[in-house]
């Protein structure tokens, strides 16, 4: 249970930079995610707060206290690896017992500890049996036992539910965030799958290649996303994004010109791009032009490809059975606040800046002729 | 409705006869062969052992290998006959049990009486030359036969000193290797195979100088290095495969877990490599017991004598003479190593060397 502190954190291995000077911050007893994709130094960070890799610059503290030099064993940190690194020699109890053998501790409290973890992961009924006669499931709650037996200041969980079936998954996801809820014990999960960092984490650090794009609430990533690359990352279906250029207090996609609005509507020039969610996109009696291209069921939604004068579109319709059929002729509109403007040069989003969907009633007639 | 009748008109019985005739052939053809494939191999040690308990001085008597051959042979066959066409599993059991006890009584009824003992007279009787019947024969040797237990234990101390020098060696070399990278590893490990298939006999006159130069020239410590020095290359290459094969992720948890380096691999990584272990050892132990070429060599004046040398020198002073005691020391010779096959068959034949990771 520690607040961990990360001032300009690196790691190269050579030239090859892993992580990118990196500050981060996180609360005792908080529950963050680091999200990206496979490469982008997430499990690096994870390694390197782990005491397993040494920083190559930067500082490392625990409650203040550097720990840099402190070695692995010494971090009293508990870590779940994705492959679980179950010891196959031993039996499940010693395997949960086994961070244990390296504390001052009498032989029955050790063993009244392995069975009151093995309790709380549920795992009691299997204390005899190896780990080669678990399944994934046991595996993984075996796995987490060992990393909390002694009661961690710091639990680090690398892609720990990426080899279980989709119904465990599920199940593991809320139970993992009930027993770090239950235990408070400072969590860091490392995952690719941005579903279980939303659902899991309090805060969820996003990624890419080596760098750190934005630290925010599962909420800010989704609504306000600092980068395209976040916005391309978060949400699925994934965003559309639409390149245009801004002028004038206006933003021209293909052929149509739609408004700007906000602060710094009016310095807004130059190569821009347009995100827009498909679930932000809704099926009106005016607005975007466009014909249905394709339909996609995806049982409780349908998602339909929709060819408009601003480029192929994906829209998400919160329906069983999709509305329209394909060729048909549909207008679209979005919220204002729902739009995200992005620099197309620095890949930022230009922040106070909102696109109107046009209120035309121009039809796809019009488009042919333009 | 033609399909049908086609169906109907097909004689299933007659297809699941033939099924089974063509099963049965199939098994008796490849019992056959396996039988025809073996009997070469087992027959040498098979007379081996049948003239070691059998033969009289001054005479080669081969009768009585014949005599238990035509009594196993058919009783192999019978067996063979019995576990391919018998109905029941019952049949099967109780009709080879039946055979192995009727060979038994004949080898036993036919044979016995002619079976003694003189041959391993070696155990006990310290100079065997000495006594021989034939005293006219020269012994090579030049000097006083040394007692069979002598040539036992320096055999044992060498075989087992270097299966300990080559399993340690082998272990902490091939988890250097396969865990930590250095300049020139890929060199290292190409050296490694490159030594392994150096024919070791085009070194011996400087090896031989060596050992001469250092005064190891006569001590059992020479050729164990020597030995230990020729069998390393491919034991450490082995190691590295089977290190190779341990996940990083186990030796990381176990130091989140709270284990030094060191620790981490006493209990971690190294039970997960004990089938190579396992393996190295009992090659190595078997290397060391049946050398002959560099104890031969490096041991020339006979002092400290080792089974090979034994057996070669028994061979050579005595062949033709009597052939039951050269057998009855070649089987002595062989228990050890059949015993350690035995026992650890299970983990050498799990033994498969892993590709080469650069």
């Amino acid at each position: 249970m520690a607040r961990i502190e990360l001032n300009s954190i690196t790691k190269a291995w050579g030239d090859v930079v892993a992580v990118e000077p990196t500050d981060l911050t996180i609360d005792d007893g908080e529950f963050v995610a680091i999200l990206g994709p496979s490469g982008c130094g997430k499990s690096t960070t994870l390694f390197m707060l782990a005491g397993i890799y040494a920083p190559t610059g930067g500082e490392m503290t625990f409650d203040g206290h550097l720990v840099n030099e402190v070695e692995a064993k010494d971090r009293n940190v508990g870590i779940v690896f994705q492959s679980y690194a179950l010891y196959p020699h031993m039996t499940v109890r010693d395997n949960i017992g086994f961070p244990l053998k390296f504390k001052d501790m009498p032989k029955d409290r050790a063993a009244a500890l392995v069975e009151e973890t093995a309790r709380l992961v549920q795992v009691e009924e299997l204390l005899d049996r190896r780990p080669s006669q678990l399944s994934g499931g046991q595996q993984q709650r075996v796995a987490l036992a060992r990393a909390l037996v002694k009661t961690p200041q710091l639990l680090l969980l690398d892609e720990p539910l990426s080899n279980l079936d989709a119904t465990l998954r599920l199940s593991m996801r809320t139970e993992i965030r009930a027993l770090q809820q239950r235990t408070a014990i400072t969590t860091i999960l490392v995952t690719h799958d941005q579903i279980e960092a939303t659902t899991m984490a309090d805060r969820i650090i996003c990624m890419s290649k080596g760098r750190v794009e934005q630290i925010g609430t599962p909420e800010d990533l989704y609504r306000r996303p600092d980068s395209l690359f976040v916005a391309a990352f978060i949400g699925a279906p994934p965003i559309n994004l639409l390149p245009g250029r801004a002028a004038g207090g206006g933003l021209t996609v293909g052929q149509t010109r739609l408004a700007l609005t906000g602060e710094a509507a009016g310095q807004t020039e130059g190569d821009a791009v347009l995100g827009l969610r498909p679930e932000h996109l809704i099926f009106a009696e005016s607005g975007i032009p466009g014909r249905i291209d394709g339909i996609e069921p995806m049982g409780r939604e349908v998602l339909y490809r929709i060819d408009t004068p601003l480029g192929e579109l994906r829209v998400l319709e919160g329906s069983a059975v999709p509305s329209h059929g394909v060729g048909a002729a549909v207008h679209l509109r979005f919220s204002a606040d729902d739009s995200l403007v992005f620099d197309a040069a620095s890949e930022r989003r230009i922040a106070e800046v909102c696109a109107h969907a046009p209120a035309g009633h121009d039809s796809m007639e019009q488009r042919q002729h333009a | 409705m033609v399909m049908a009748s086609a169906l109907s008109q097909t004689d299933w019985d007659e297809l699941a006869r033939r099924a089974r005739r063509r099963r049965r052939i199939s098994q008796s053809a490849l019992i056959a062969f396996l039988v025809a494939t073996t009997l070469p191999v087992l027959l040498p040690y098979f007379w081996m052992v049948a003239i070691s308990f059998s033969a009289k001085s001054g005479g080669i008597a081969s009768t009585i290998l014949w005599q238990a051959v035509s009594i196993l042979i058919p009783a192999v066959i019978a067996i063979a006959l019995v576990r391919s066409f018998a109905a029941s599993p019952r049949t099967k059991t109780w009709g080879s049990l039946g055979i192995a006890a009727l060979t038994c009584v004949l080898i036993a009824v036919l044979v016995g009486p002619q079976l003694h003992l003189d041959n391993y007279r070696f155990f006990w009787v310290r100079d065997i030359v000495a006594e021989l019947p034939s005293r006219q024969v020269s012994t090579g040797v030049g000097t006083q036969f040394p007692s069979v237990w002598s040539a036992f234990g320096n055999s044992l101390i060498l075989a087992l000193s270097q299966t300990v020098i080559v399993s340690t060696v082998s272990t902490f070399a091939g988890y250097y290797l396969s865990r930590f990278s250095f300049p020139g590893r890929a060199g290292f490990l190409q050296s490694l195979l490159v030594l392994h298939a150096f024919p070791a006999m085009t070194l011996i006159i400087p090896i031989f100088l060596i050992m001469y130069w250092a005064g190891l020239i006569d001590t059992i410590f020479g050729v164990l290095l020597v030995i230990v020095t020729l069998e390393l290359p491919f034991s450490i290459f082995i190691m590295k495969g089977f290190f190779d094969a341990v996940p990083w992720d186990i030796e990381m948890s176990a130091m989140a877990d709270g284990a030094s380096r060191r620790q981490a691999f006493f209990q971690v990584v190294l039970p997960q490599v004990r089938v190579g272990l396992i393996a190295i050892a009992v090659f190595s132990f078997i290397k060391g017991w049946e050398e002959y070429v560099f104890v031969r060599t490096l041991l020339i004046e006979k002092s400290n004598w080792m089974m090979s040398l034994y057996l070669f020198w028994v061979a050579d002073d005595i062949m033709g003479v009597d052939y039951g005691i050269v057998a009855a020391v070649g089987v002595f010779y062989v228990l050890p190593s059949l015993f350690l096959y035995l026992f650890f068959q299970k983990y050498l034949t799990q033994l498969n060397i892993g590709g080469v990771k650069g």
